[in-house]
């Protein structure tokens, strides 16, 4: 069987772009779709095919199931890519593009929609023999109350949104007195994100440690592993930076916990690339069950770094029906690799989201820096979508090479225009609990120091100096009218002046 | 020593800026609006930078770290960088309200929830910093805010405007 001759692309930003650069290598015909911000994206320019879905908000385009899968057919595509976030891990819309005849490029409906359900997943992982977290059934808050859950499960507690992912819905609660208030807002959070407003609480393990393990599967059940990743560095419970192999885990410890995320998929009935995630108490050394995305991870660059293979190549070799040629023995990592995630936000403004036009946009380059970005200088930043702008990714032939590359890397970032966290991932880089590797998802909490705004230095005294250069040249006027000569100011033909 | 004109905006100034010893500058400009050069730092290092002017406001990237300048409003003339008027609840985010929780006239406690504003699908709780009575309230449900917009006025128990 051979792999597809078009494929459409449901997303959009990074992930689209690193979707279609695979399937434009694998010499497939490639389609993109996009809403109106996204008219100039990168993703737009790069698919040999782009189609607008009309609108703004993520409902009325990226989330449109009926649009998509009619575009889809429309330009003659015989699979569509769902990326991350999105359509990926809707089962209705897997379903949707199976009965239109299109292939959709990840586990089937069945599987997609008993993973999503945090229970029947958790069912899963018990029949499988994989270690669970305890938790409350699930309801919806205002509706029924179940008595006493919160005094089964202690405090600190967890309410989580029954349908949730990348933290929304998510709330942690210390004291009894809190929770109602906590229960509402998190039910309606997850309302507006997931449209299910259900939720269920669960034990809070302080000092823990996520790490994950990718799994491929093919459809005649060949079940991998493709190790681990670790993803303990998050704030409002999302992951900012991660790195692979984890610290963490000794030998031991991993293989125990490889075996149970093969378990965990076969039980599934799994197929395609997915993780499963776990939650290690560094203090016992114990690991639990979380969930297990169906879908391709965000933080899948590491992996392929690390393994030299390419997640994306054999997500579609899968779907398109070819068996997993790769052995487990034969996967064997090569040095370290870590990835910062690029977001506009604050950093010192507990990380609010911030939108803006990117003025300036240079990517850094060098040794085992590789950049998986969806967008460029000049585009308009909204808040219709995710913050994400890209990933900055480092390996090295040691964790400390890569580093110290990633370092130096973001240290050669010029972003104008969007506030991004480059400032707060250069502190946390270099901190010397996350290169002790000990660190846990308490770190960003634990260190003020990483979110305080910079204290006044000869920094931002040049900065300053230079701004009143500009301003003072220019003039105070709208800055269109700086050009040509005016722009050049008292600088032209001046190699240097001593200021103040 | 130049006279400064402008503001710090970003990222919010930990103490009012202090003359330094002097650096040495190089800078051109290299396209429209668009200015990079060299800083030679009172610790002896070379800093490249990248500066861009936007309007009314002059972005700086210097040695990781991305500010932005712009010169203060009348009203923000009258008080300290970065302190925004005292009772003025602002939005911490860009998005937009999805729930107005007080009125006019009601009394808040310190922690209050007072405006539920979503901006890239996360819900932001914005809540009282004191006790107090809310004396407006600025925005409707449905709107649209920057980040900074005053949301609520609350006065403090005891304080006047």
């Amino acid at each position: 069987m051979s792999v597809f001759s078009k494929v459409l692309v449901a997303n959009r930003g990074e992930i689209a772009v690193r979707v279609l650069q695979t399937l434009q290598a694998m010499g497939i015909a490639t389609a993109a779709v996009y809403a109106d911000p996204d008219a100039n994206a990168p993703h737009v320019a790069l698919a040999d095919e782009a189609f607008p879905l009309g609108g703004s908000t993520a409902e009325e385009t990226y989330l449109d199931r009926r649009k998509i899968i009619e575009l889809a057919l429309r330009c003659g595509a015989e699979a569509v890519h769902p990326g991350y976030g999105f359509l990926a891990e809707n089962p209705a819309f897997s379903k949707e593009c199976a009965e239109a005849g299109l292939v959709f490029i990840g586990p089937s409906p069945e599987t997609i929609e008993l993973l999503g359900d945090k229970i029947r997943s958790k069912e899963s992982a018990i029949q499988a023999g994989v270690p669970v977290v305890p938790s409350s059934p699930v309801w919806t808050p205002g509706e029924s109350q179940p008595d006493d859950l919160s005094s089964q499960i202690g405090f600190p507690l967890l309410v989580k949104a029954a349908a949730g992912g990348g933290g929304r819905g998510m709330r942690i609660v210390e004291r009894v007195q809190d929770l109602d208030a906590a229960l509402e807002s998190a039910s309606r959070e997850a309302a507006s994100a997931f449209g299910d407003g259900r939720v269920f609480l669960e034990r809070y393990i302080p000092a823990a440690r996520h790490v994950e393990f990718q799994v491929l599967a093919d459809s005649s059940g060949n079940t991998i592993h493709l190790l681990e990743r670790e993803c303990s560095v998050q704030r409002r419970y999302q992951k900012v930076i991660e790195e692979t192999p984890s610290p963490a885990l000794n030998d031991d410890l991993r293989d125990r916990m490889a075996t149970s995320a093969v378990a965990m998929a076969m039980s599934a009935g799994y197929t395609n690339a997915g993780t499963v995630e776990f939650l290690v108490d560094a203090q016992t050394g114990e690991y639990y069950f979380l969930e297990m995305n169906a879908r391709i991870q965000v933080e899948h660059p590491i992996t392929e770094e690390t393994l030299r293979l390419d997640m994306v190549e054999w997500q579609t070799r899968i779907a398109a029906g070819e068996l997993i040629t790769l052995c487990q023995e034969d996967i064997r990592p090569s040095g370290h690799a870590v990835e910062c995630r690029i977001y506009a936000e604050d950093p010192y403004s507990n990380f609010a989201p911030a939108t803006g036009r990117l003025l300036a946009w240079r990517p850094p380059s060098g040794m085992g820096i590789r950049l998986d970005s969806g967008v460029a200088e000049g585009q308009e930043v909204s808040a219709y979508y995710d913050s994400m702008l890209a990933k900055l990714v480092a390996w090295g032939p040691d964790r400390q090479s890569a580093i110290g590359r990633m370092q130096l890397a973001l240290e050669s970032f010029p972003v104008l225009g969007v506030t991004t966290n480059i400032p707060f991932l250069i502190r946390a880089i270099a901190h010397p609990y996350f290169r002790s590797g000990e660190y846990d998802t308490g770190f960003i909490a634990k260190y003020p120091e990483l979110t305080a705004p910079p204290e006044s230095n000869h920094l931002n005294l040049a900065a300053a100096e230079i701004a009143e250069r500009i301003w003072q040249s220019a003039g105070p006027v709208s800055g269109s009218n700086v050009s040509g000569q005016a722009a050049q100011g008292p600088w032209r033909g001046l190699s240097k002046s001593t200021f103040p | 020593m130049t006279t400064r004109r402008l503001q710090q905006l970003h990222p919010p100034e930990s103490a009012p800026v202090e003359t330094g010893d002097g650096a040495d500058i190089e800078i051109a400009a290299t396209s429209p609006n668009r200015w990079e050069g060299h800083v030679q730092l009172d610790d002896g290092r070379t800093a490249s930078f990248l500066a861009h002017r936007d309007g009314q406001q002059v972005h700086v990237w210097i040695a990781g770290e991305s500010y932005v300048f712009t010169p203060p409003t009348p009203a923000a003339r009258a008080r300290r960088p970065g302190q925004p008027a005292s009772g003025d609840i602002v939005s911490p985010v860009p998005g937009v309200v999805m729930t107005v929780l007080v009125a006019a006239d009601e009394i808040v406690e310190a922690g209050q929830d007072l405006v539920i504003i979503e901006s890239m699908k996360t819900e932001h709780l914005v809540k009282s910093p004191r006790d107090g009575t809310v004396e407006r309230v600025l925005v409707q449900e449905g709107e649209q805010v920057e980040r900074g917009v005053v949301l609520v006025v609350v006065v403090g128990i005891g304080e006047e405007r």
